[in-house]
């Protein structure tokens, strides 16, 4: 037994070089300066920079806003598929899903060029509409599996003993479902921020995204700039993780 | 009524959802480089995918084999490397598994553009050449966790004695992995190969960043190339039309064979 | 297994093969920027000219300073590169740029025999030290910047201003280059007209000289006009002029070309022209960089982009006007529909009145209110930091209520969680 054991190895070997290592390199690189000498200031540098302050903010508000959209038009979209009454087929399910296989930059171009076509100008709520649109399955899929294994037996119990079908709702289906809306919350709003190249195609480049001003600062070699800014956002990617308890639960992305 | 409303809500939402690709679909068909366009029913952009849509030196069609390529080869990989982990991870116990278990979902969490920044340093770091083997080893990286996540559930679910009886039987460990182990982990591998193989065709960040300087073009990049100069370029329109129902027809096939198999077993 | 095995063999190739260095030219130039059959045409030529194979690595940039700063602080290995003239000087500065060497053997020079007279003057003018830029560089294409305008909603009177960024009539229908030096020198041209009529500061010191004061008269009016403004364009400007989503566009004369004739196809009249306050002049030349690694072919296919059909066939296919100034060229695209205007100081002797298209050759008094631009040296963080800050600052007080709002509900959310958890394990004690 304790050989096969062993087969993890070359895995624990593989995942310390190219996911510990890079890592550590994010964070060795933004105490640097152009020299490799030790310095702080790449990371002040961030909160004196207004451009950097002021993008990172309108970031963090679009994720937000994204992810409550995201949520009110998902999870009726999730309890109603996942509500045997209310939807008899699984293509339902699947036509959500489906959107999902094709490339996101095609997508997010589709919708764009849609917009143009339709006379409305590239801007703050071309913004929101084309992230909905491309993030919406990500909050449906998680919500609608937790919705779906659901002991029907709960809400029975609850209405049978004389709660209204609000109150069911609120005392029982919700918080049940909680797991789900957590982990949909977990997919929306980290992509979200982090996201680039959809930001400036869906604006014209007027609005950009804290992951536009890191891939900006690598792809004009600020490596140490760069990965300061990267590191900024690892901690509020690891802050909401731990606040959300993502790291337990299995992240559902694409499967059916 | 109440089923009415839910009904309208679900298909007023996926009519929204689907109104970009169904535009571009019915586009595809004419030949106007302005979307929007209709200058008469046309097949002429779906030719220009094997022959035209040539940009920075790169084929349209040399971007989708890259892409293709890089998906098949990393998928691969992936695959093999997450099944014979799985089968370590899951015979580990305590701390280390803990460990190893946490290590494997921080590529899964890790937004792309810090995975494709921090793979990016690492190489340079290295001192290490970026072109097709970068990208494939970025690839390898951020797929695997979903291939050991696939293959887990199912080592739970067998019988652990079956492979020490084979060994007992006499069969040699790598007759028992075969014949024993592999064949019952399989519908593990085959859908975490599907899910690494769709990771890598979709990914842009990571390709982005770790790909260097050797004019190396995936269909991603190839998209972002081209939007930086004018939004969907028309030869995109048919591209992603037969994409679309590539995976519809698949999903159908799909779908209707599952349902053929539980007949059967039923 | 054996499937397996030969898929990683033929990884390896693949990456095995991009490896062989020597045989290798990487060529990093604008976006749109050469007619890409000449890329293959160039592969073979050259191993006609010298017997060597070479394979040419073609990869595009569409800011300058991204491309700058790879070279200048990823030190990668390009073998060819295509910087604006103050890049080309700030090249020069930090010794980033190889002399290119002109001794093609039994190959014939198309250099220096085509070059225009004009461009030759403008890279003498990029100097520091005892360097100038016409050992290092030579000129690809060349123009001036102006507005792309639609004739059906945009009266050229309006634009004889640059001010006409501030005009409310064209409102959510601008389209700005996302090129921080060429708007800022447009702007402060604009800005200081006056002070330049009245002669108190030249052209040549406004746009050559690095003034905070400046920059930041230039960053209050870009900020003024941000509302008006219907998105900042790496390329896709011209597209956008073609397809009438917008009405003027703050551009180069080449695009302007390209545009204007892409849109005479789908009926749509677009047109270029010049403010009366002045405006750059600019080219892009070939430079090899400090980190080349095959700087032989690189200064061949400089050569061969200078032949003067290559030149044409580059032009004819970007749009562009070549840097090239031979008899062929003025031939070529002579046309009689236009005007004669005087273009002696480009084409030499003998042209002073050919009929051409003046948004490709603009006349002498044209010139004349135009200024090329130079480098800022260090201070040149000064326009890249003030163009990041019009672009980005897109946080709003709404922004802030929103992430505070989000924060006091996350607060009060854990707060009330954990009266929650704890009054429910003071009711166990009591039990």
């Amino acid at each position: 037994m304790s050989k096969r054991s062993n087969w993890a190895i070359p895995y624990f070997i593989f995942l310390v070089l190219f996911v510990v290592l890079p890592l550590v390199l994010i964070v060795v690189y933004a105490l640097q300066d152009g020299n490799g000498h030790f310095t702080m200031s790449n990371v002040t540098r961030f909160f004196t920079d207004s451009d950097a302050l002021s993008t990172f903010a309108v970031s963090v508000e679009v994720a937000i806003e994204n992810t409550l959209i995201c949520l009110l038009l998902g999870y009726p979209a999730a309890y109603i598929l996942a509500d045997k009454n209310l939807n008899k087929s699984a293509v339902t399910v699947i036509l959500f899903i489906l959107p999902m296989w094709i490339n996101a930059l095609m997508r997010t171009l589709a919708t764009a060029e849609l917009f143009n076509v339709f006379g409305f100008t590239l801007g703050k709520g071309t913004l929101l509409f084309g992230m909905v649109y491309d993030y919406l399955p990500f909050m449906i899929y998680p919500i609608y599996n937790v919705l779906l294994k659901m002991d029907k037996s709960y809400t029975e119990a609850a209405s049978d003993l004389g709660a209204t079908p609000v109150q069911v709702f609120g005392k029982v289906t919700l918080p049940l479902s909680m797991p789900g809306i957590f982990s949909g919350i977990l997919m929306v709003f980290m992509p979200t921020v982090s996201t680039f190249a959809i930001s400036e195609f869906l604006t014209n480049n007027k609005i950009k995204l804290f992951g536009t001003i890191i891939q900006e600062n690598i792809n004009s070699s600020m490596w140490n700039y760069g990965a300061a800014l990267s590191l900024i956002m690892l901690v509020i990617i690891g802050l909401t993780t731990i606040l959300l308890g993502g790291d337990e639960r299995e992240v559902e992305g694409g499967t059916i | 009524m109440k089923k009415l409303f839910a009904q309208a809500y679900i298909w007023v939402l996926l009519v929204l959802l689907y109104a970009p690709i169904v535009f571009i679909a019915i586009f595809s068909f004419t030949e106007a480089r302005t979307l929007g366009n209709w200058t008469g029913f046309s097949l002429e952009l779906y030719k220009h995918i094997f022959t035209g849509g040539v940009s920075g030196g790169a084929s349209l069609m040399a971007a989708i084999k890259n892409t293709l390529l890089i998906a098949l080869v990393a998928a691969t990989f992936s695959t093999l490397l997450g099944t014979v982990s799985a089968i370590g991870i899951y015979n580990l116990k305590g701390r280390k598994k803990k460990t190893i278990q946490f290590l494997n979902n921080i590529p899964m969490i890790n937004p792309d553009v810090i995975t494709g920044v921090s793979l990016f340093l690492l190489f340079v770091f290295l001192h290490f050449s970026q072109g097709y083997l970068t990208v494939i080893l970025a690839h390898i990286s951020f797929c695997t966790p979903y291939v050991v996540l696939s293959v887990m559930p199912k080592l739970g679910q067998m019988n652990p004695n079956i492979y020490e009886a084979a060994l007992d039987l006499g069969a040699t460990p790598s007759q028992a992995l075969r014949k024993v182990l592999i064949p019952q982990l399989r519908p593990g591998m085959v859908s975490g190969f599907i899910l690494a193989f769709t990771m890598s065709l979709d990914d842009f960040a990571v390709t982005f960043f770790t790909r260097g300087t050797i004019g190396l073009e995936t269909l991603s990049t190839y998209i972002y190339a081209d939007a930086r100069k004018g939004g969907l370029t028309p030869e995109l329109r048919p591209l992603m039309t037969l994409i679309f129902t590539i995976i519809l027809v698949l999903l159908v096939i799909m779908n209707v064979r599952q349902a053929r198999t539980k007949k059967t077993t039923r | 297994m054996k499937r397996l095995l030969s898929i990683l063999a033929a990884a390896l190739m693949v990456a095995a093969c991009s490896s062989d260095r020597d045989h290798i030219l990487k060529v990093y130039n604008w976006s749109d920027y050469i007619d890409e059959e000449l890329i293959g045409e160039f592969e073979q030529w050259y191993e006609e000219q010298t017997g060597e194979p070479v394979k040419v690595v073609y990869q595009t940039f569409d800011i300058n300073e991204t491309m700058l700063s790879k070279i200048e602080k990823g030190h990668e290995d390009y073998d060819v590169v295509c910087p604006s003239d103050y890049i080309i000087e700030r090249m020069l500065r930090s010794d980033l740029a190889l002399p290119i060497n002109m001794d093609f053997g039994n190959t014939p020079n198309y250099i220096e025999g085509s070059l225009s007279p004009y461009l030759t003057k403008c890279l003498k003018d990029l100097k520091t030290g005892d360097k100038d830029a016409s050992k290092y560089a030579v000129a690809y294409m060349w123009g001036t910047t102006g507005f792309i305008y639609n004739t059906k909603y945009v009266d050229p009177e309006d634009l004889r201003t640059w001010d006409a960024l501030r005009n409310p009539k064209f409102a959510d229908k601008i389209f700005v280059k996302d090129a921080a030096r060429d708007i800022y020198s447009q702007i402060i041209l604009y800005l200081k007209h006056d002070d330049i009529v009245a002669g108190k500061v030249t052209m040549e010191e406004l746009l050559a000289v690095p003034s905070q004061e400046n920059v930041d008269l230039v960053e209050k009016y870009l900020m003024q006009i941000k509302g008006q403004v219907a998105g900042y364009e790496a390329d896709f400007g011209k597209d956008q002029m073609t397809q009438e989503r917008g009405w003027i566009s703050l551009n180069w004369s080449g695009d302007a070309c390209w545009a204007i004739e892409e849109a005479a196809e789908v009926g749509v009249d677009l047109d270029y022209i010049v403010p009366d306050e002045g405006a750059t002049v600019w080219f892009d030349g070939w430079v090899i960089p400090k980190y080349a690694k095959n700087t032989k072919a690189a200064s061949y296919f400089i050569n061969f982009m200078c032949k003067p059909e290559n030149a044409i066939r580059n032009a004819e296919e970007i749009g562009y006007v070549s840097a090239c100034g031979t008899s062929e060229i003025l031939e070529h695209f002579r046309d009689e529909e236009y005007d004669p205007i005087n273009l002696t100081y480009f084409f030499g002797e003998g042209a002073d009145s050919v009929c051409i298209n003046p948004v490709m050759y603009p006349a002498q008094e044209v010139i004349e209110r135009c200024g090329l631009e130079h480098d800022w040296g260090e201070d040149s963080s000064m326009l890249i930091e003030m163009w990041s800050r019009v672009k980005g600052s897109n946080a709003s007080v709404m922004t802030y209520i929103i992430i505070g709002a989000l924060f006091v509900a996350l607060v009060a959310g854990v707060v009330a969680s954990r009266t929650k958890k704890s009054r429910r394990g003071k009711g166990k004690k009591r039990r």
